[in-house]
């Protein structure tokens, strides 16, 4: 991770095979509030990230904005992982959920019951 | 290694035994489940029907990367609560799914009825000068400001027309006892048309409880009629915030609380604090005054943007910093009476510590997703114009009707709800589809608020970054749930909260 930096303005190099566009965009998205926020691709293997203060750039702390951008990349990275991964269940669960008329089915797992009688053994 | 009791009954639990686990494979598949830091050392994972774990720092990159171990000693109770809380699967596809897809369907099921409160401003008359007051007028023209008849029944045949078997009827104003008539009139027709349609209807009235007769009070009691008032702390915030010319309207606010209360009792009557720039100066001050009247309960709402109160903005516009530090001594002075053995619970809390601690959705129109609006809330306002809520109402008096859905009497019920404009607000009222949303791990215990965007941000969508919406909510989840990790005691209190015993 390229770092240029002066008093108005941060720009960033970064690795696009390490954060894709959909994780760059999600945290910077993050960055509006405060910062003009720019992307662009430099190369094929790299964006090139500039933040720009909104209001007041002469009290932005820079080193701080690094740390917390370089620390939220990882946490949106991490985010999309669990996302791409999960995506699959997430919509068999949701599917699920929302069946309505679907026949009733027995469980597939046994019936127990946590305070430990088998209800099948009971007679109604 | 952890012992397995060997006890006849163990073959029944429903988690298995530890052994089981740690037999499988050491692989494990990632459950759908989001992440927020909450603290330096802590951060907090939810998963997708809202069940939370607090972990140390860094564990969700462990989990992300496979390195939980059940061999190892140190992760085996972490391994545990991953597989029990429904993270992680040591299957591909979890055999609890059925589980998971009826909790998720238990979550959102308070879509299954459609519609259930039906807001009549019947009048919008009032007799106080409120600064922060969103839509009143001071008038004497019940021509031009009381619901007609035809509109009360247009709407009350709406009202019935939903497939909802239990509707709220609430009455608001201005001040709705400046029309007690036109409630009297609306509960005896409702009670004809409920018997009709086989509804159960609760009714509300919204009143400031100034104009409190014996009559009315009887009226309330023969039809079980709720009264929802305002009491904004002890007399020199209520009066300031609340002026009424020649009286003291704390004065009158008390004295009809009790007279309610020795007719309709304790649970007939409830009241909600406004807060404005005055009212967050004294948190403590407003819990005392709660506490004295011998409430067992107090919703700290932060002032809406609305109508006439965002033309105040000297007195009305405080930051969203300012409401939460407010919010945090407001809360600590309610925990500290709780565990000094007085009973009273933060309503704003109860509904989110709901969504974390049971499998129950919250009917709260501002915490939902889909919204609340339309879903579980209309308004028909005074002069037959019909809403998607209250806020959307209060943004009709700034002549904004984006929120406007259809008039009584002219529109069907078909057209009202199931027509285009509702169909354009259902893209924006689900906060997992939203921006910043998305991704939010505290996305189960907020909602989607369209007409909040709207109005602050001339957007349906909203931009997260910049919403107050935002940014209050997701602190006041951070700080609950920090809370709950940092003292047992403190949990024990909110957990009383949404159980209701002590």
């Amino acid at each position: 991770m390229e770092v240029l930096q002066n008093d108005k303005i941060l720009k960033v190099a970064i690795d696009a095979e390490i954060y894709p566009e959909v994780v760059l965009l999600k945290c910077l998205y993050w960055y509006s509030n405060t910062f003009e926020v720019d992307v662009r691709k430099s190369s094929t293997s790299q964006y090139e990230i500039s933040l720009k203060a909104i209001r007041h750039p002469d009290k932005v702390d820079w080193a701080i904005i690094l740390l917390k951008l370089k620390q939220d990349l990882i946490d949106f990275k991490l985010r999309q992982h669990i996302t791409d991964e999960t995506k699959t269940i997430r919509e068999l669960i949701i599917a699920k959920a929302f069946i309505y008329y679907d026949q009733q089915e027995g469980p597939v797992s046994e019936i127990t019951d946590p305070v430990g009688f088998n209800p099948q053994s009971v007679k109604v | 290694m952890i012992t397995v009791d060997s006890s006849p009954y163990s073959n029944s639990r429903k988690f298995k035994e530890f052994s089981h686990y740690i037999a499988s494979p050491q692989r494990y598949y990632l459950l759908p489940f989001k992440f927020h830091r909450l603290s330096p050392g802590k951060e907090v994972i939810v998963n997708e029907i809202g069940d939370l774990l607090v972990i140390p720092m860094g564990t969700t990159g462990r989990i992300v990367a496979g390195e939980i171990n059940p061999d190892n000693i140190s992760d085996q109770e972490l391994f545990a609560d991953l597989i029990a809380n429904f993270f992680i699967s040591v299957t591909p596809l979890p055999e609890l799914i059925e589980v998971l897809a009826t909790r998720y369907r238990t979550k959102k099921s308070f879509l299954d009825y459609f519609t259930s409160l039906h807001i009549f401003v019947i009048s919008l008359r009032c007799e106080h000068t409120c600064h922060y007051c969103q839509v009143s007028r001071v008038t004497s023209d019940k021509n031009k400001y009381d619901m007609k008849r035809f509109h009360i029944d247009a709407g009350i045949a709406i009202m019935m027309k939903s497939p909802n078997p239990h509707v709220t009827m609430e009455f608001q104003g201005g001040e709705a006892l400046l029309a007690f008539e036109s409630i009297v009139y609306a509960v005896e027709k409702t009670k004809i048309e409920a018997e009709k349609h086989n509804k159960k209807v609760t009714y509300v009235i919204c009143t400031n409880l100034a104009l409190l007769t014996d009559e009315m009070i009887q009226f309330f009691f023969n039809n079980g009629i709720l009264i929802s008032t305002s009491l904004d702390g002890p007399a020199f915030i209520h009066n300031r915030n609340r002026h009424k010319p020649h009286a003291s309207s704390h004065q009158l606010v008390v004295e009809g609380i009790e007279r309610c209360r020795q007719r309709l009792g304790e649970e007939g009557i409830s009241a909600l604090v406004t807060t404005t720039a005055l009212s967050l100066e004294h948190p403590e001050e407003i819990v005392d005054e709660y506490v004295r009247l011998g409430f067992h309960n107090i919703f700290l709402r932060p002032i809406s943007p609305y109508g006439f109160a965002t033309r105040s903005t000297d007195k009305n516009k405080y930051e969203t910093a300012r409401f939460l530090d407010f919010y945090k001594k407001a809360l600590a002075r309610i925990i500290q009476y709780n565990l000094d053995g007085y009973f009273i619970r933060e309503d704003y809390a109860s509904i989110i510590l709901k969504k974390m601690l049971t499998p129950f959705p919250v009917g709260y129109v501002d915490l939902q997703s889909p919204a609340g609006l339309v879903n579980n809330v209309v308004v028909f306002n005074y002069d037959g114009a019909i809403y998607a809520s209250d806020e959307a109402r209060m943004l009709a008096e700034m002549n904004d009707l984006t929120f406007k859905l259809g008039t009584l009497g002219e529109d069907t019920y078909e057209e009202i709800f199931y027509g285009n404009k509702v169909s354009t607000l259902s893209e924006v009222m689900i906060n997992e589809a939203l921006p910043g949303c998305s991704e939010c791990a505290f996305q189960s215990y907020c909602g989607a608020d369209p007409v909040f965007n709207h109005t602050t941000q001339g957007d349906l969508v909203g931009h997260r970054p910049t919403s107050a919406f935002c940014e209050r909510n997701m602190e006041i989840i951070r700080y609950l749930i920090l809370t709950m990790d940092e003292d047992k005691k403190k949990e024990k209190i909110f957990r009383s909260w949404i159980t209701g015993k002590s």
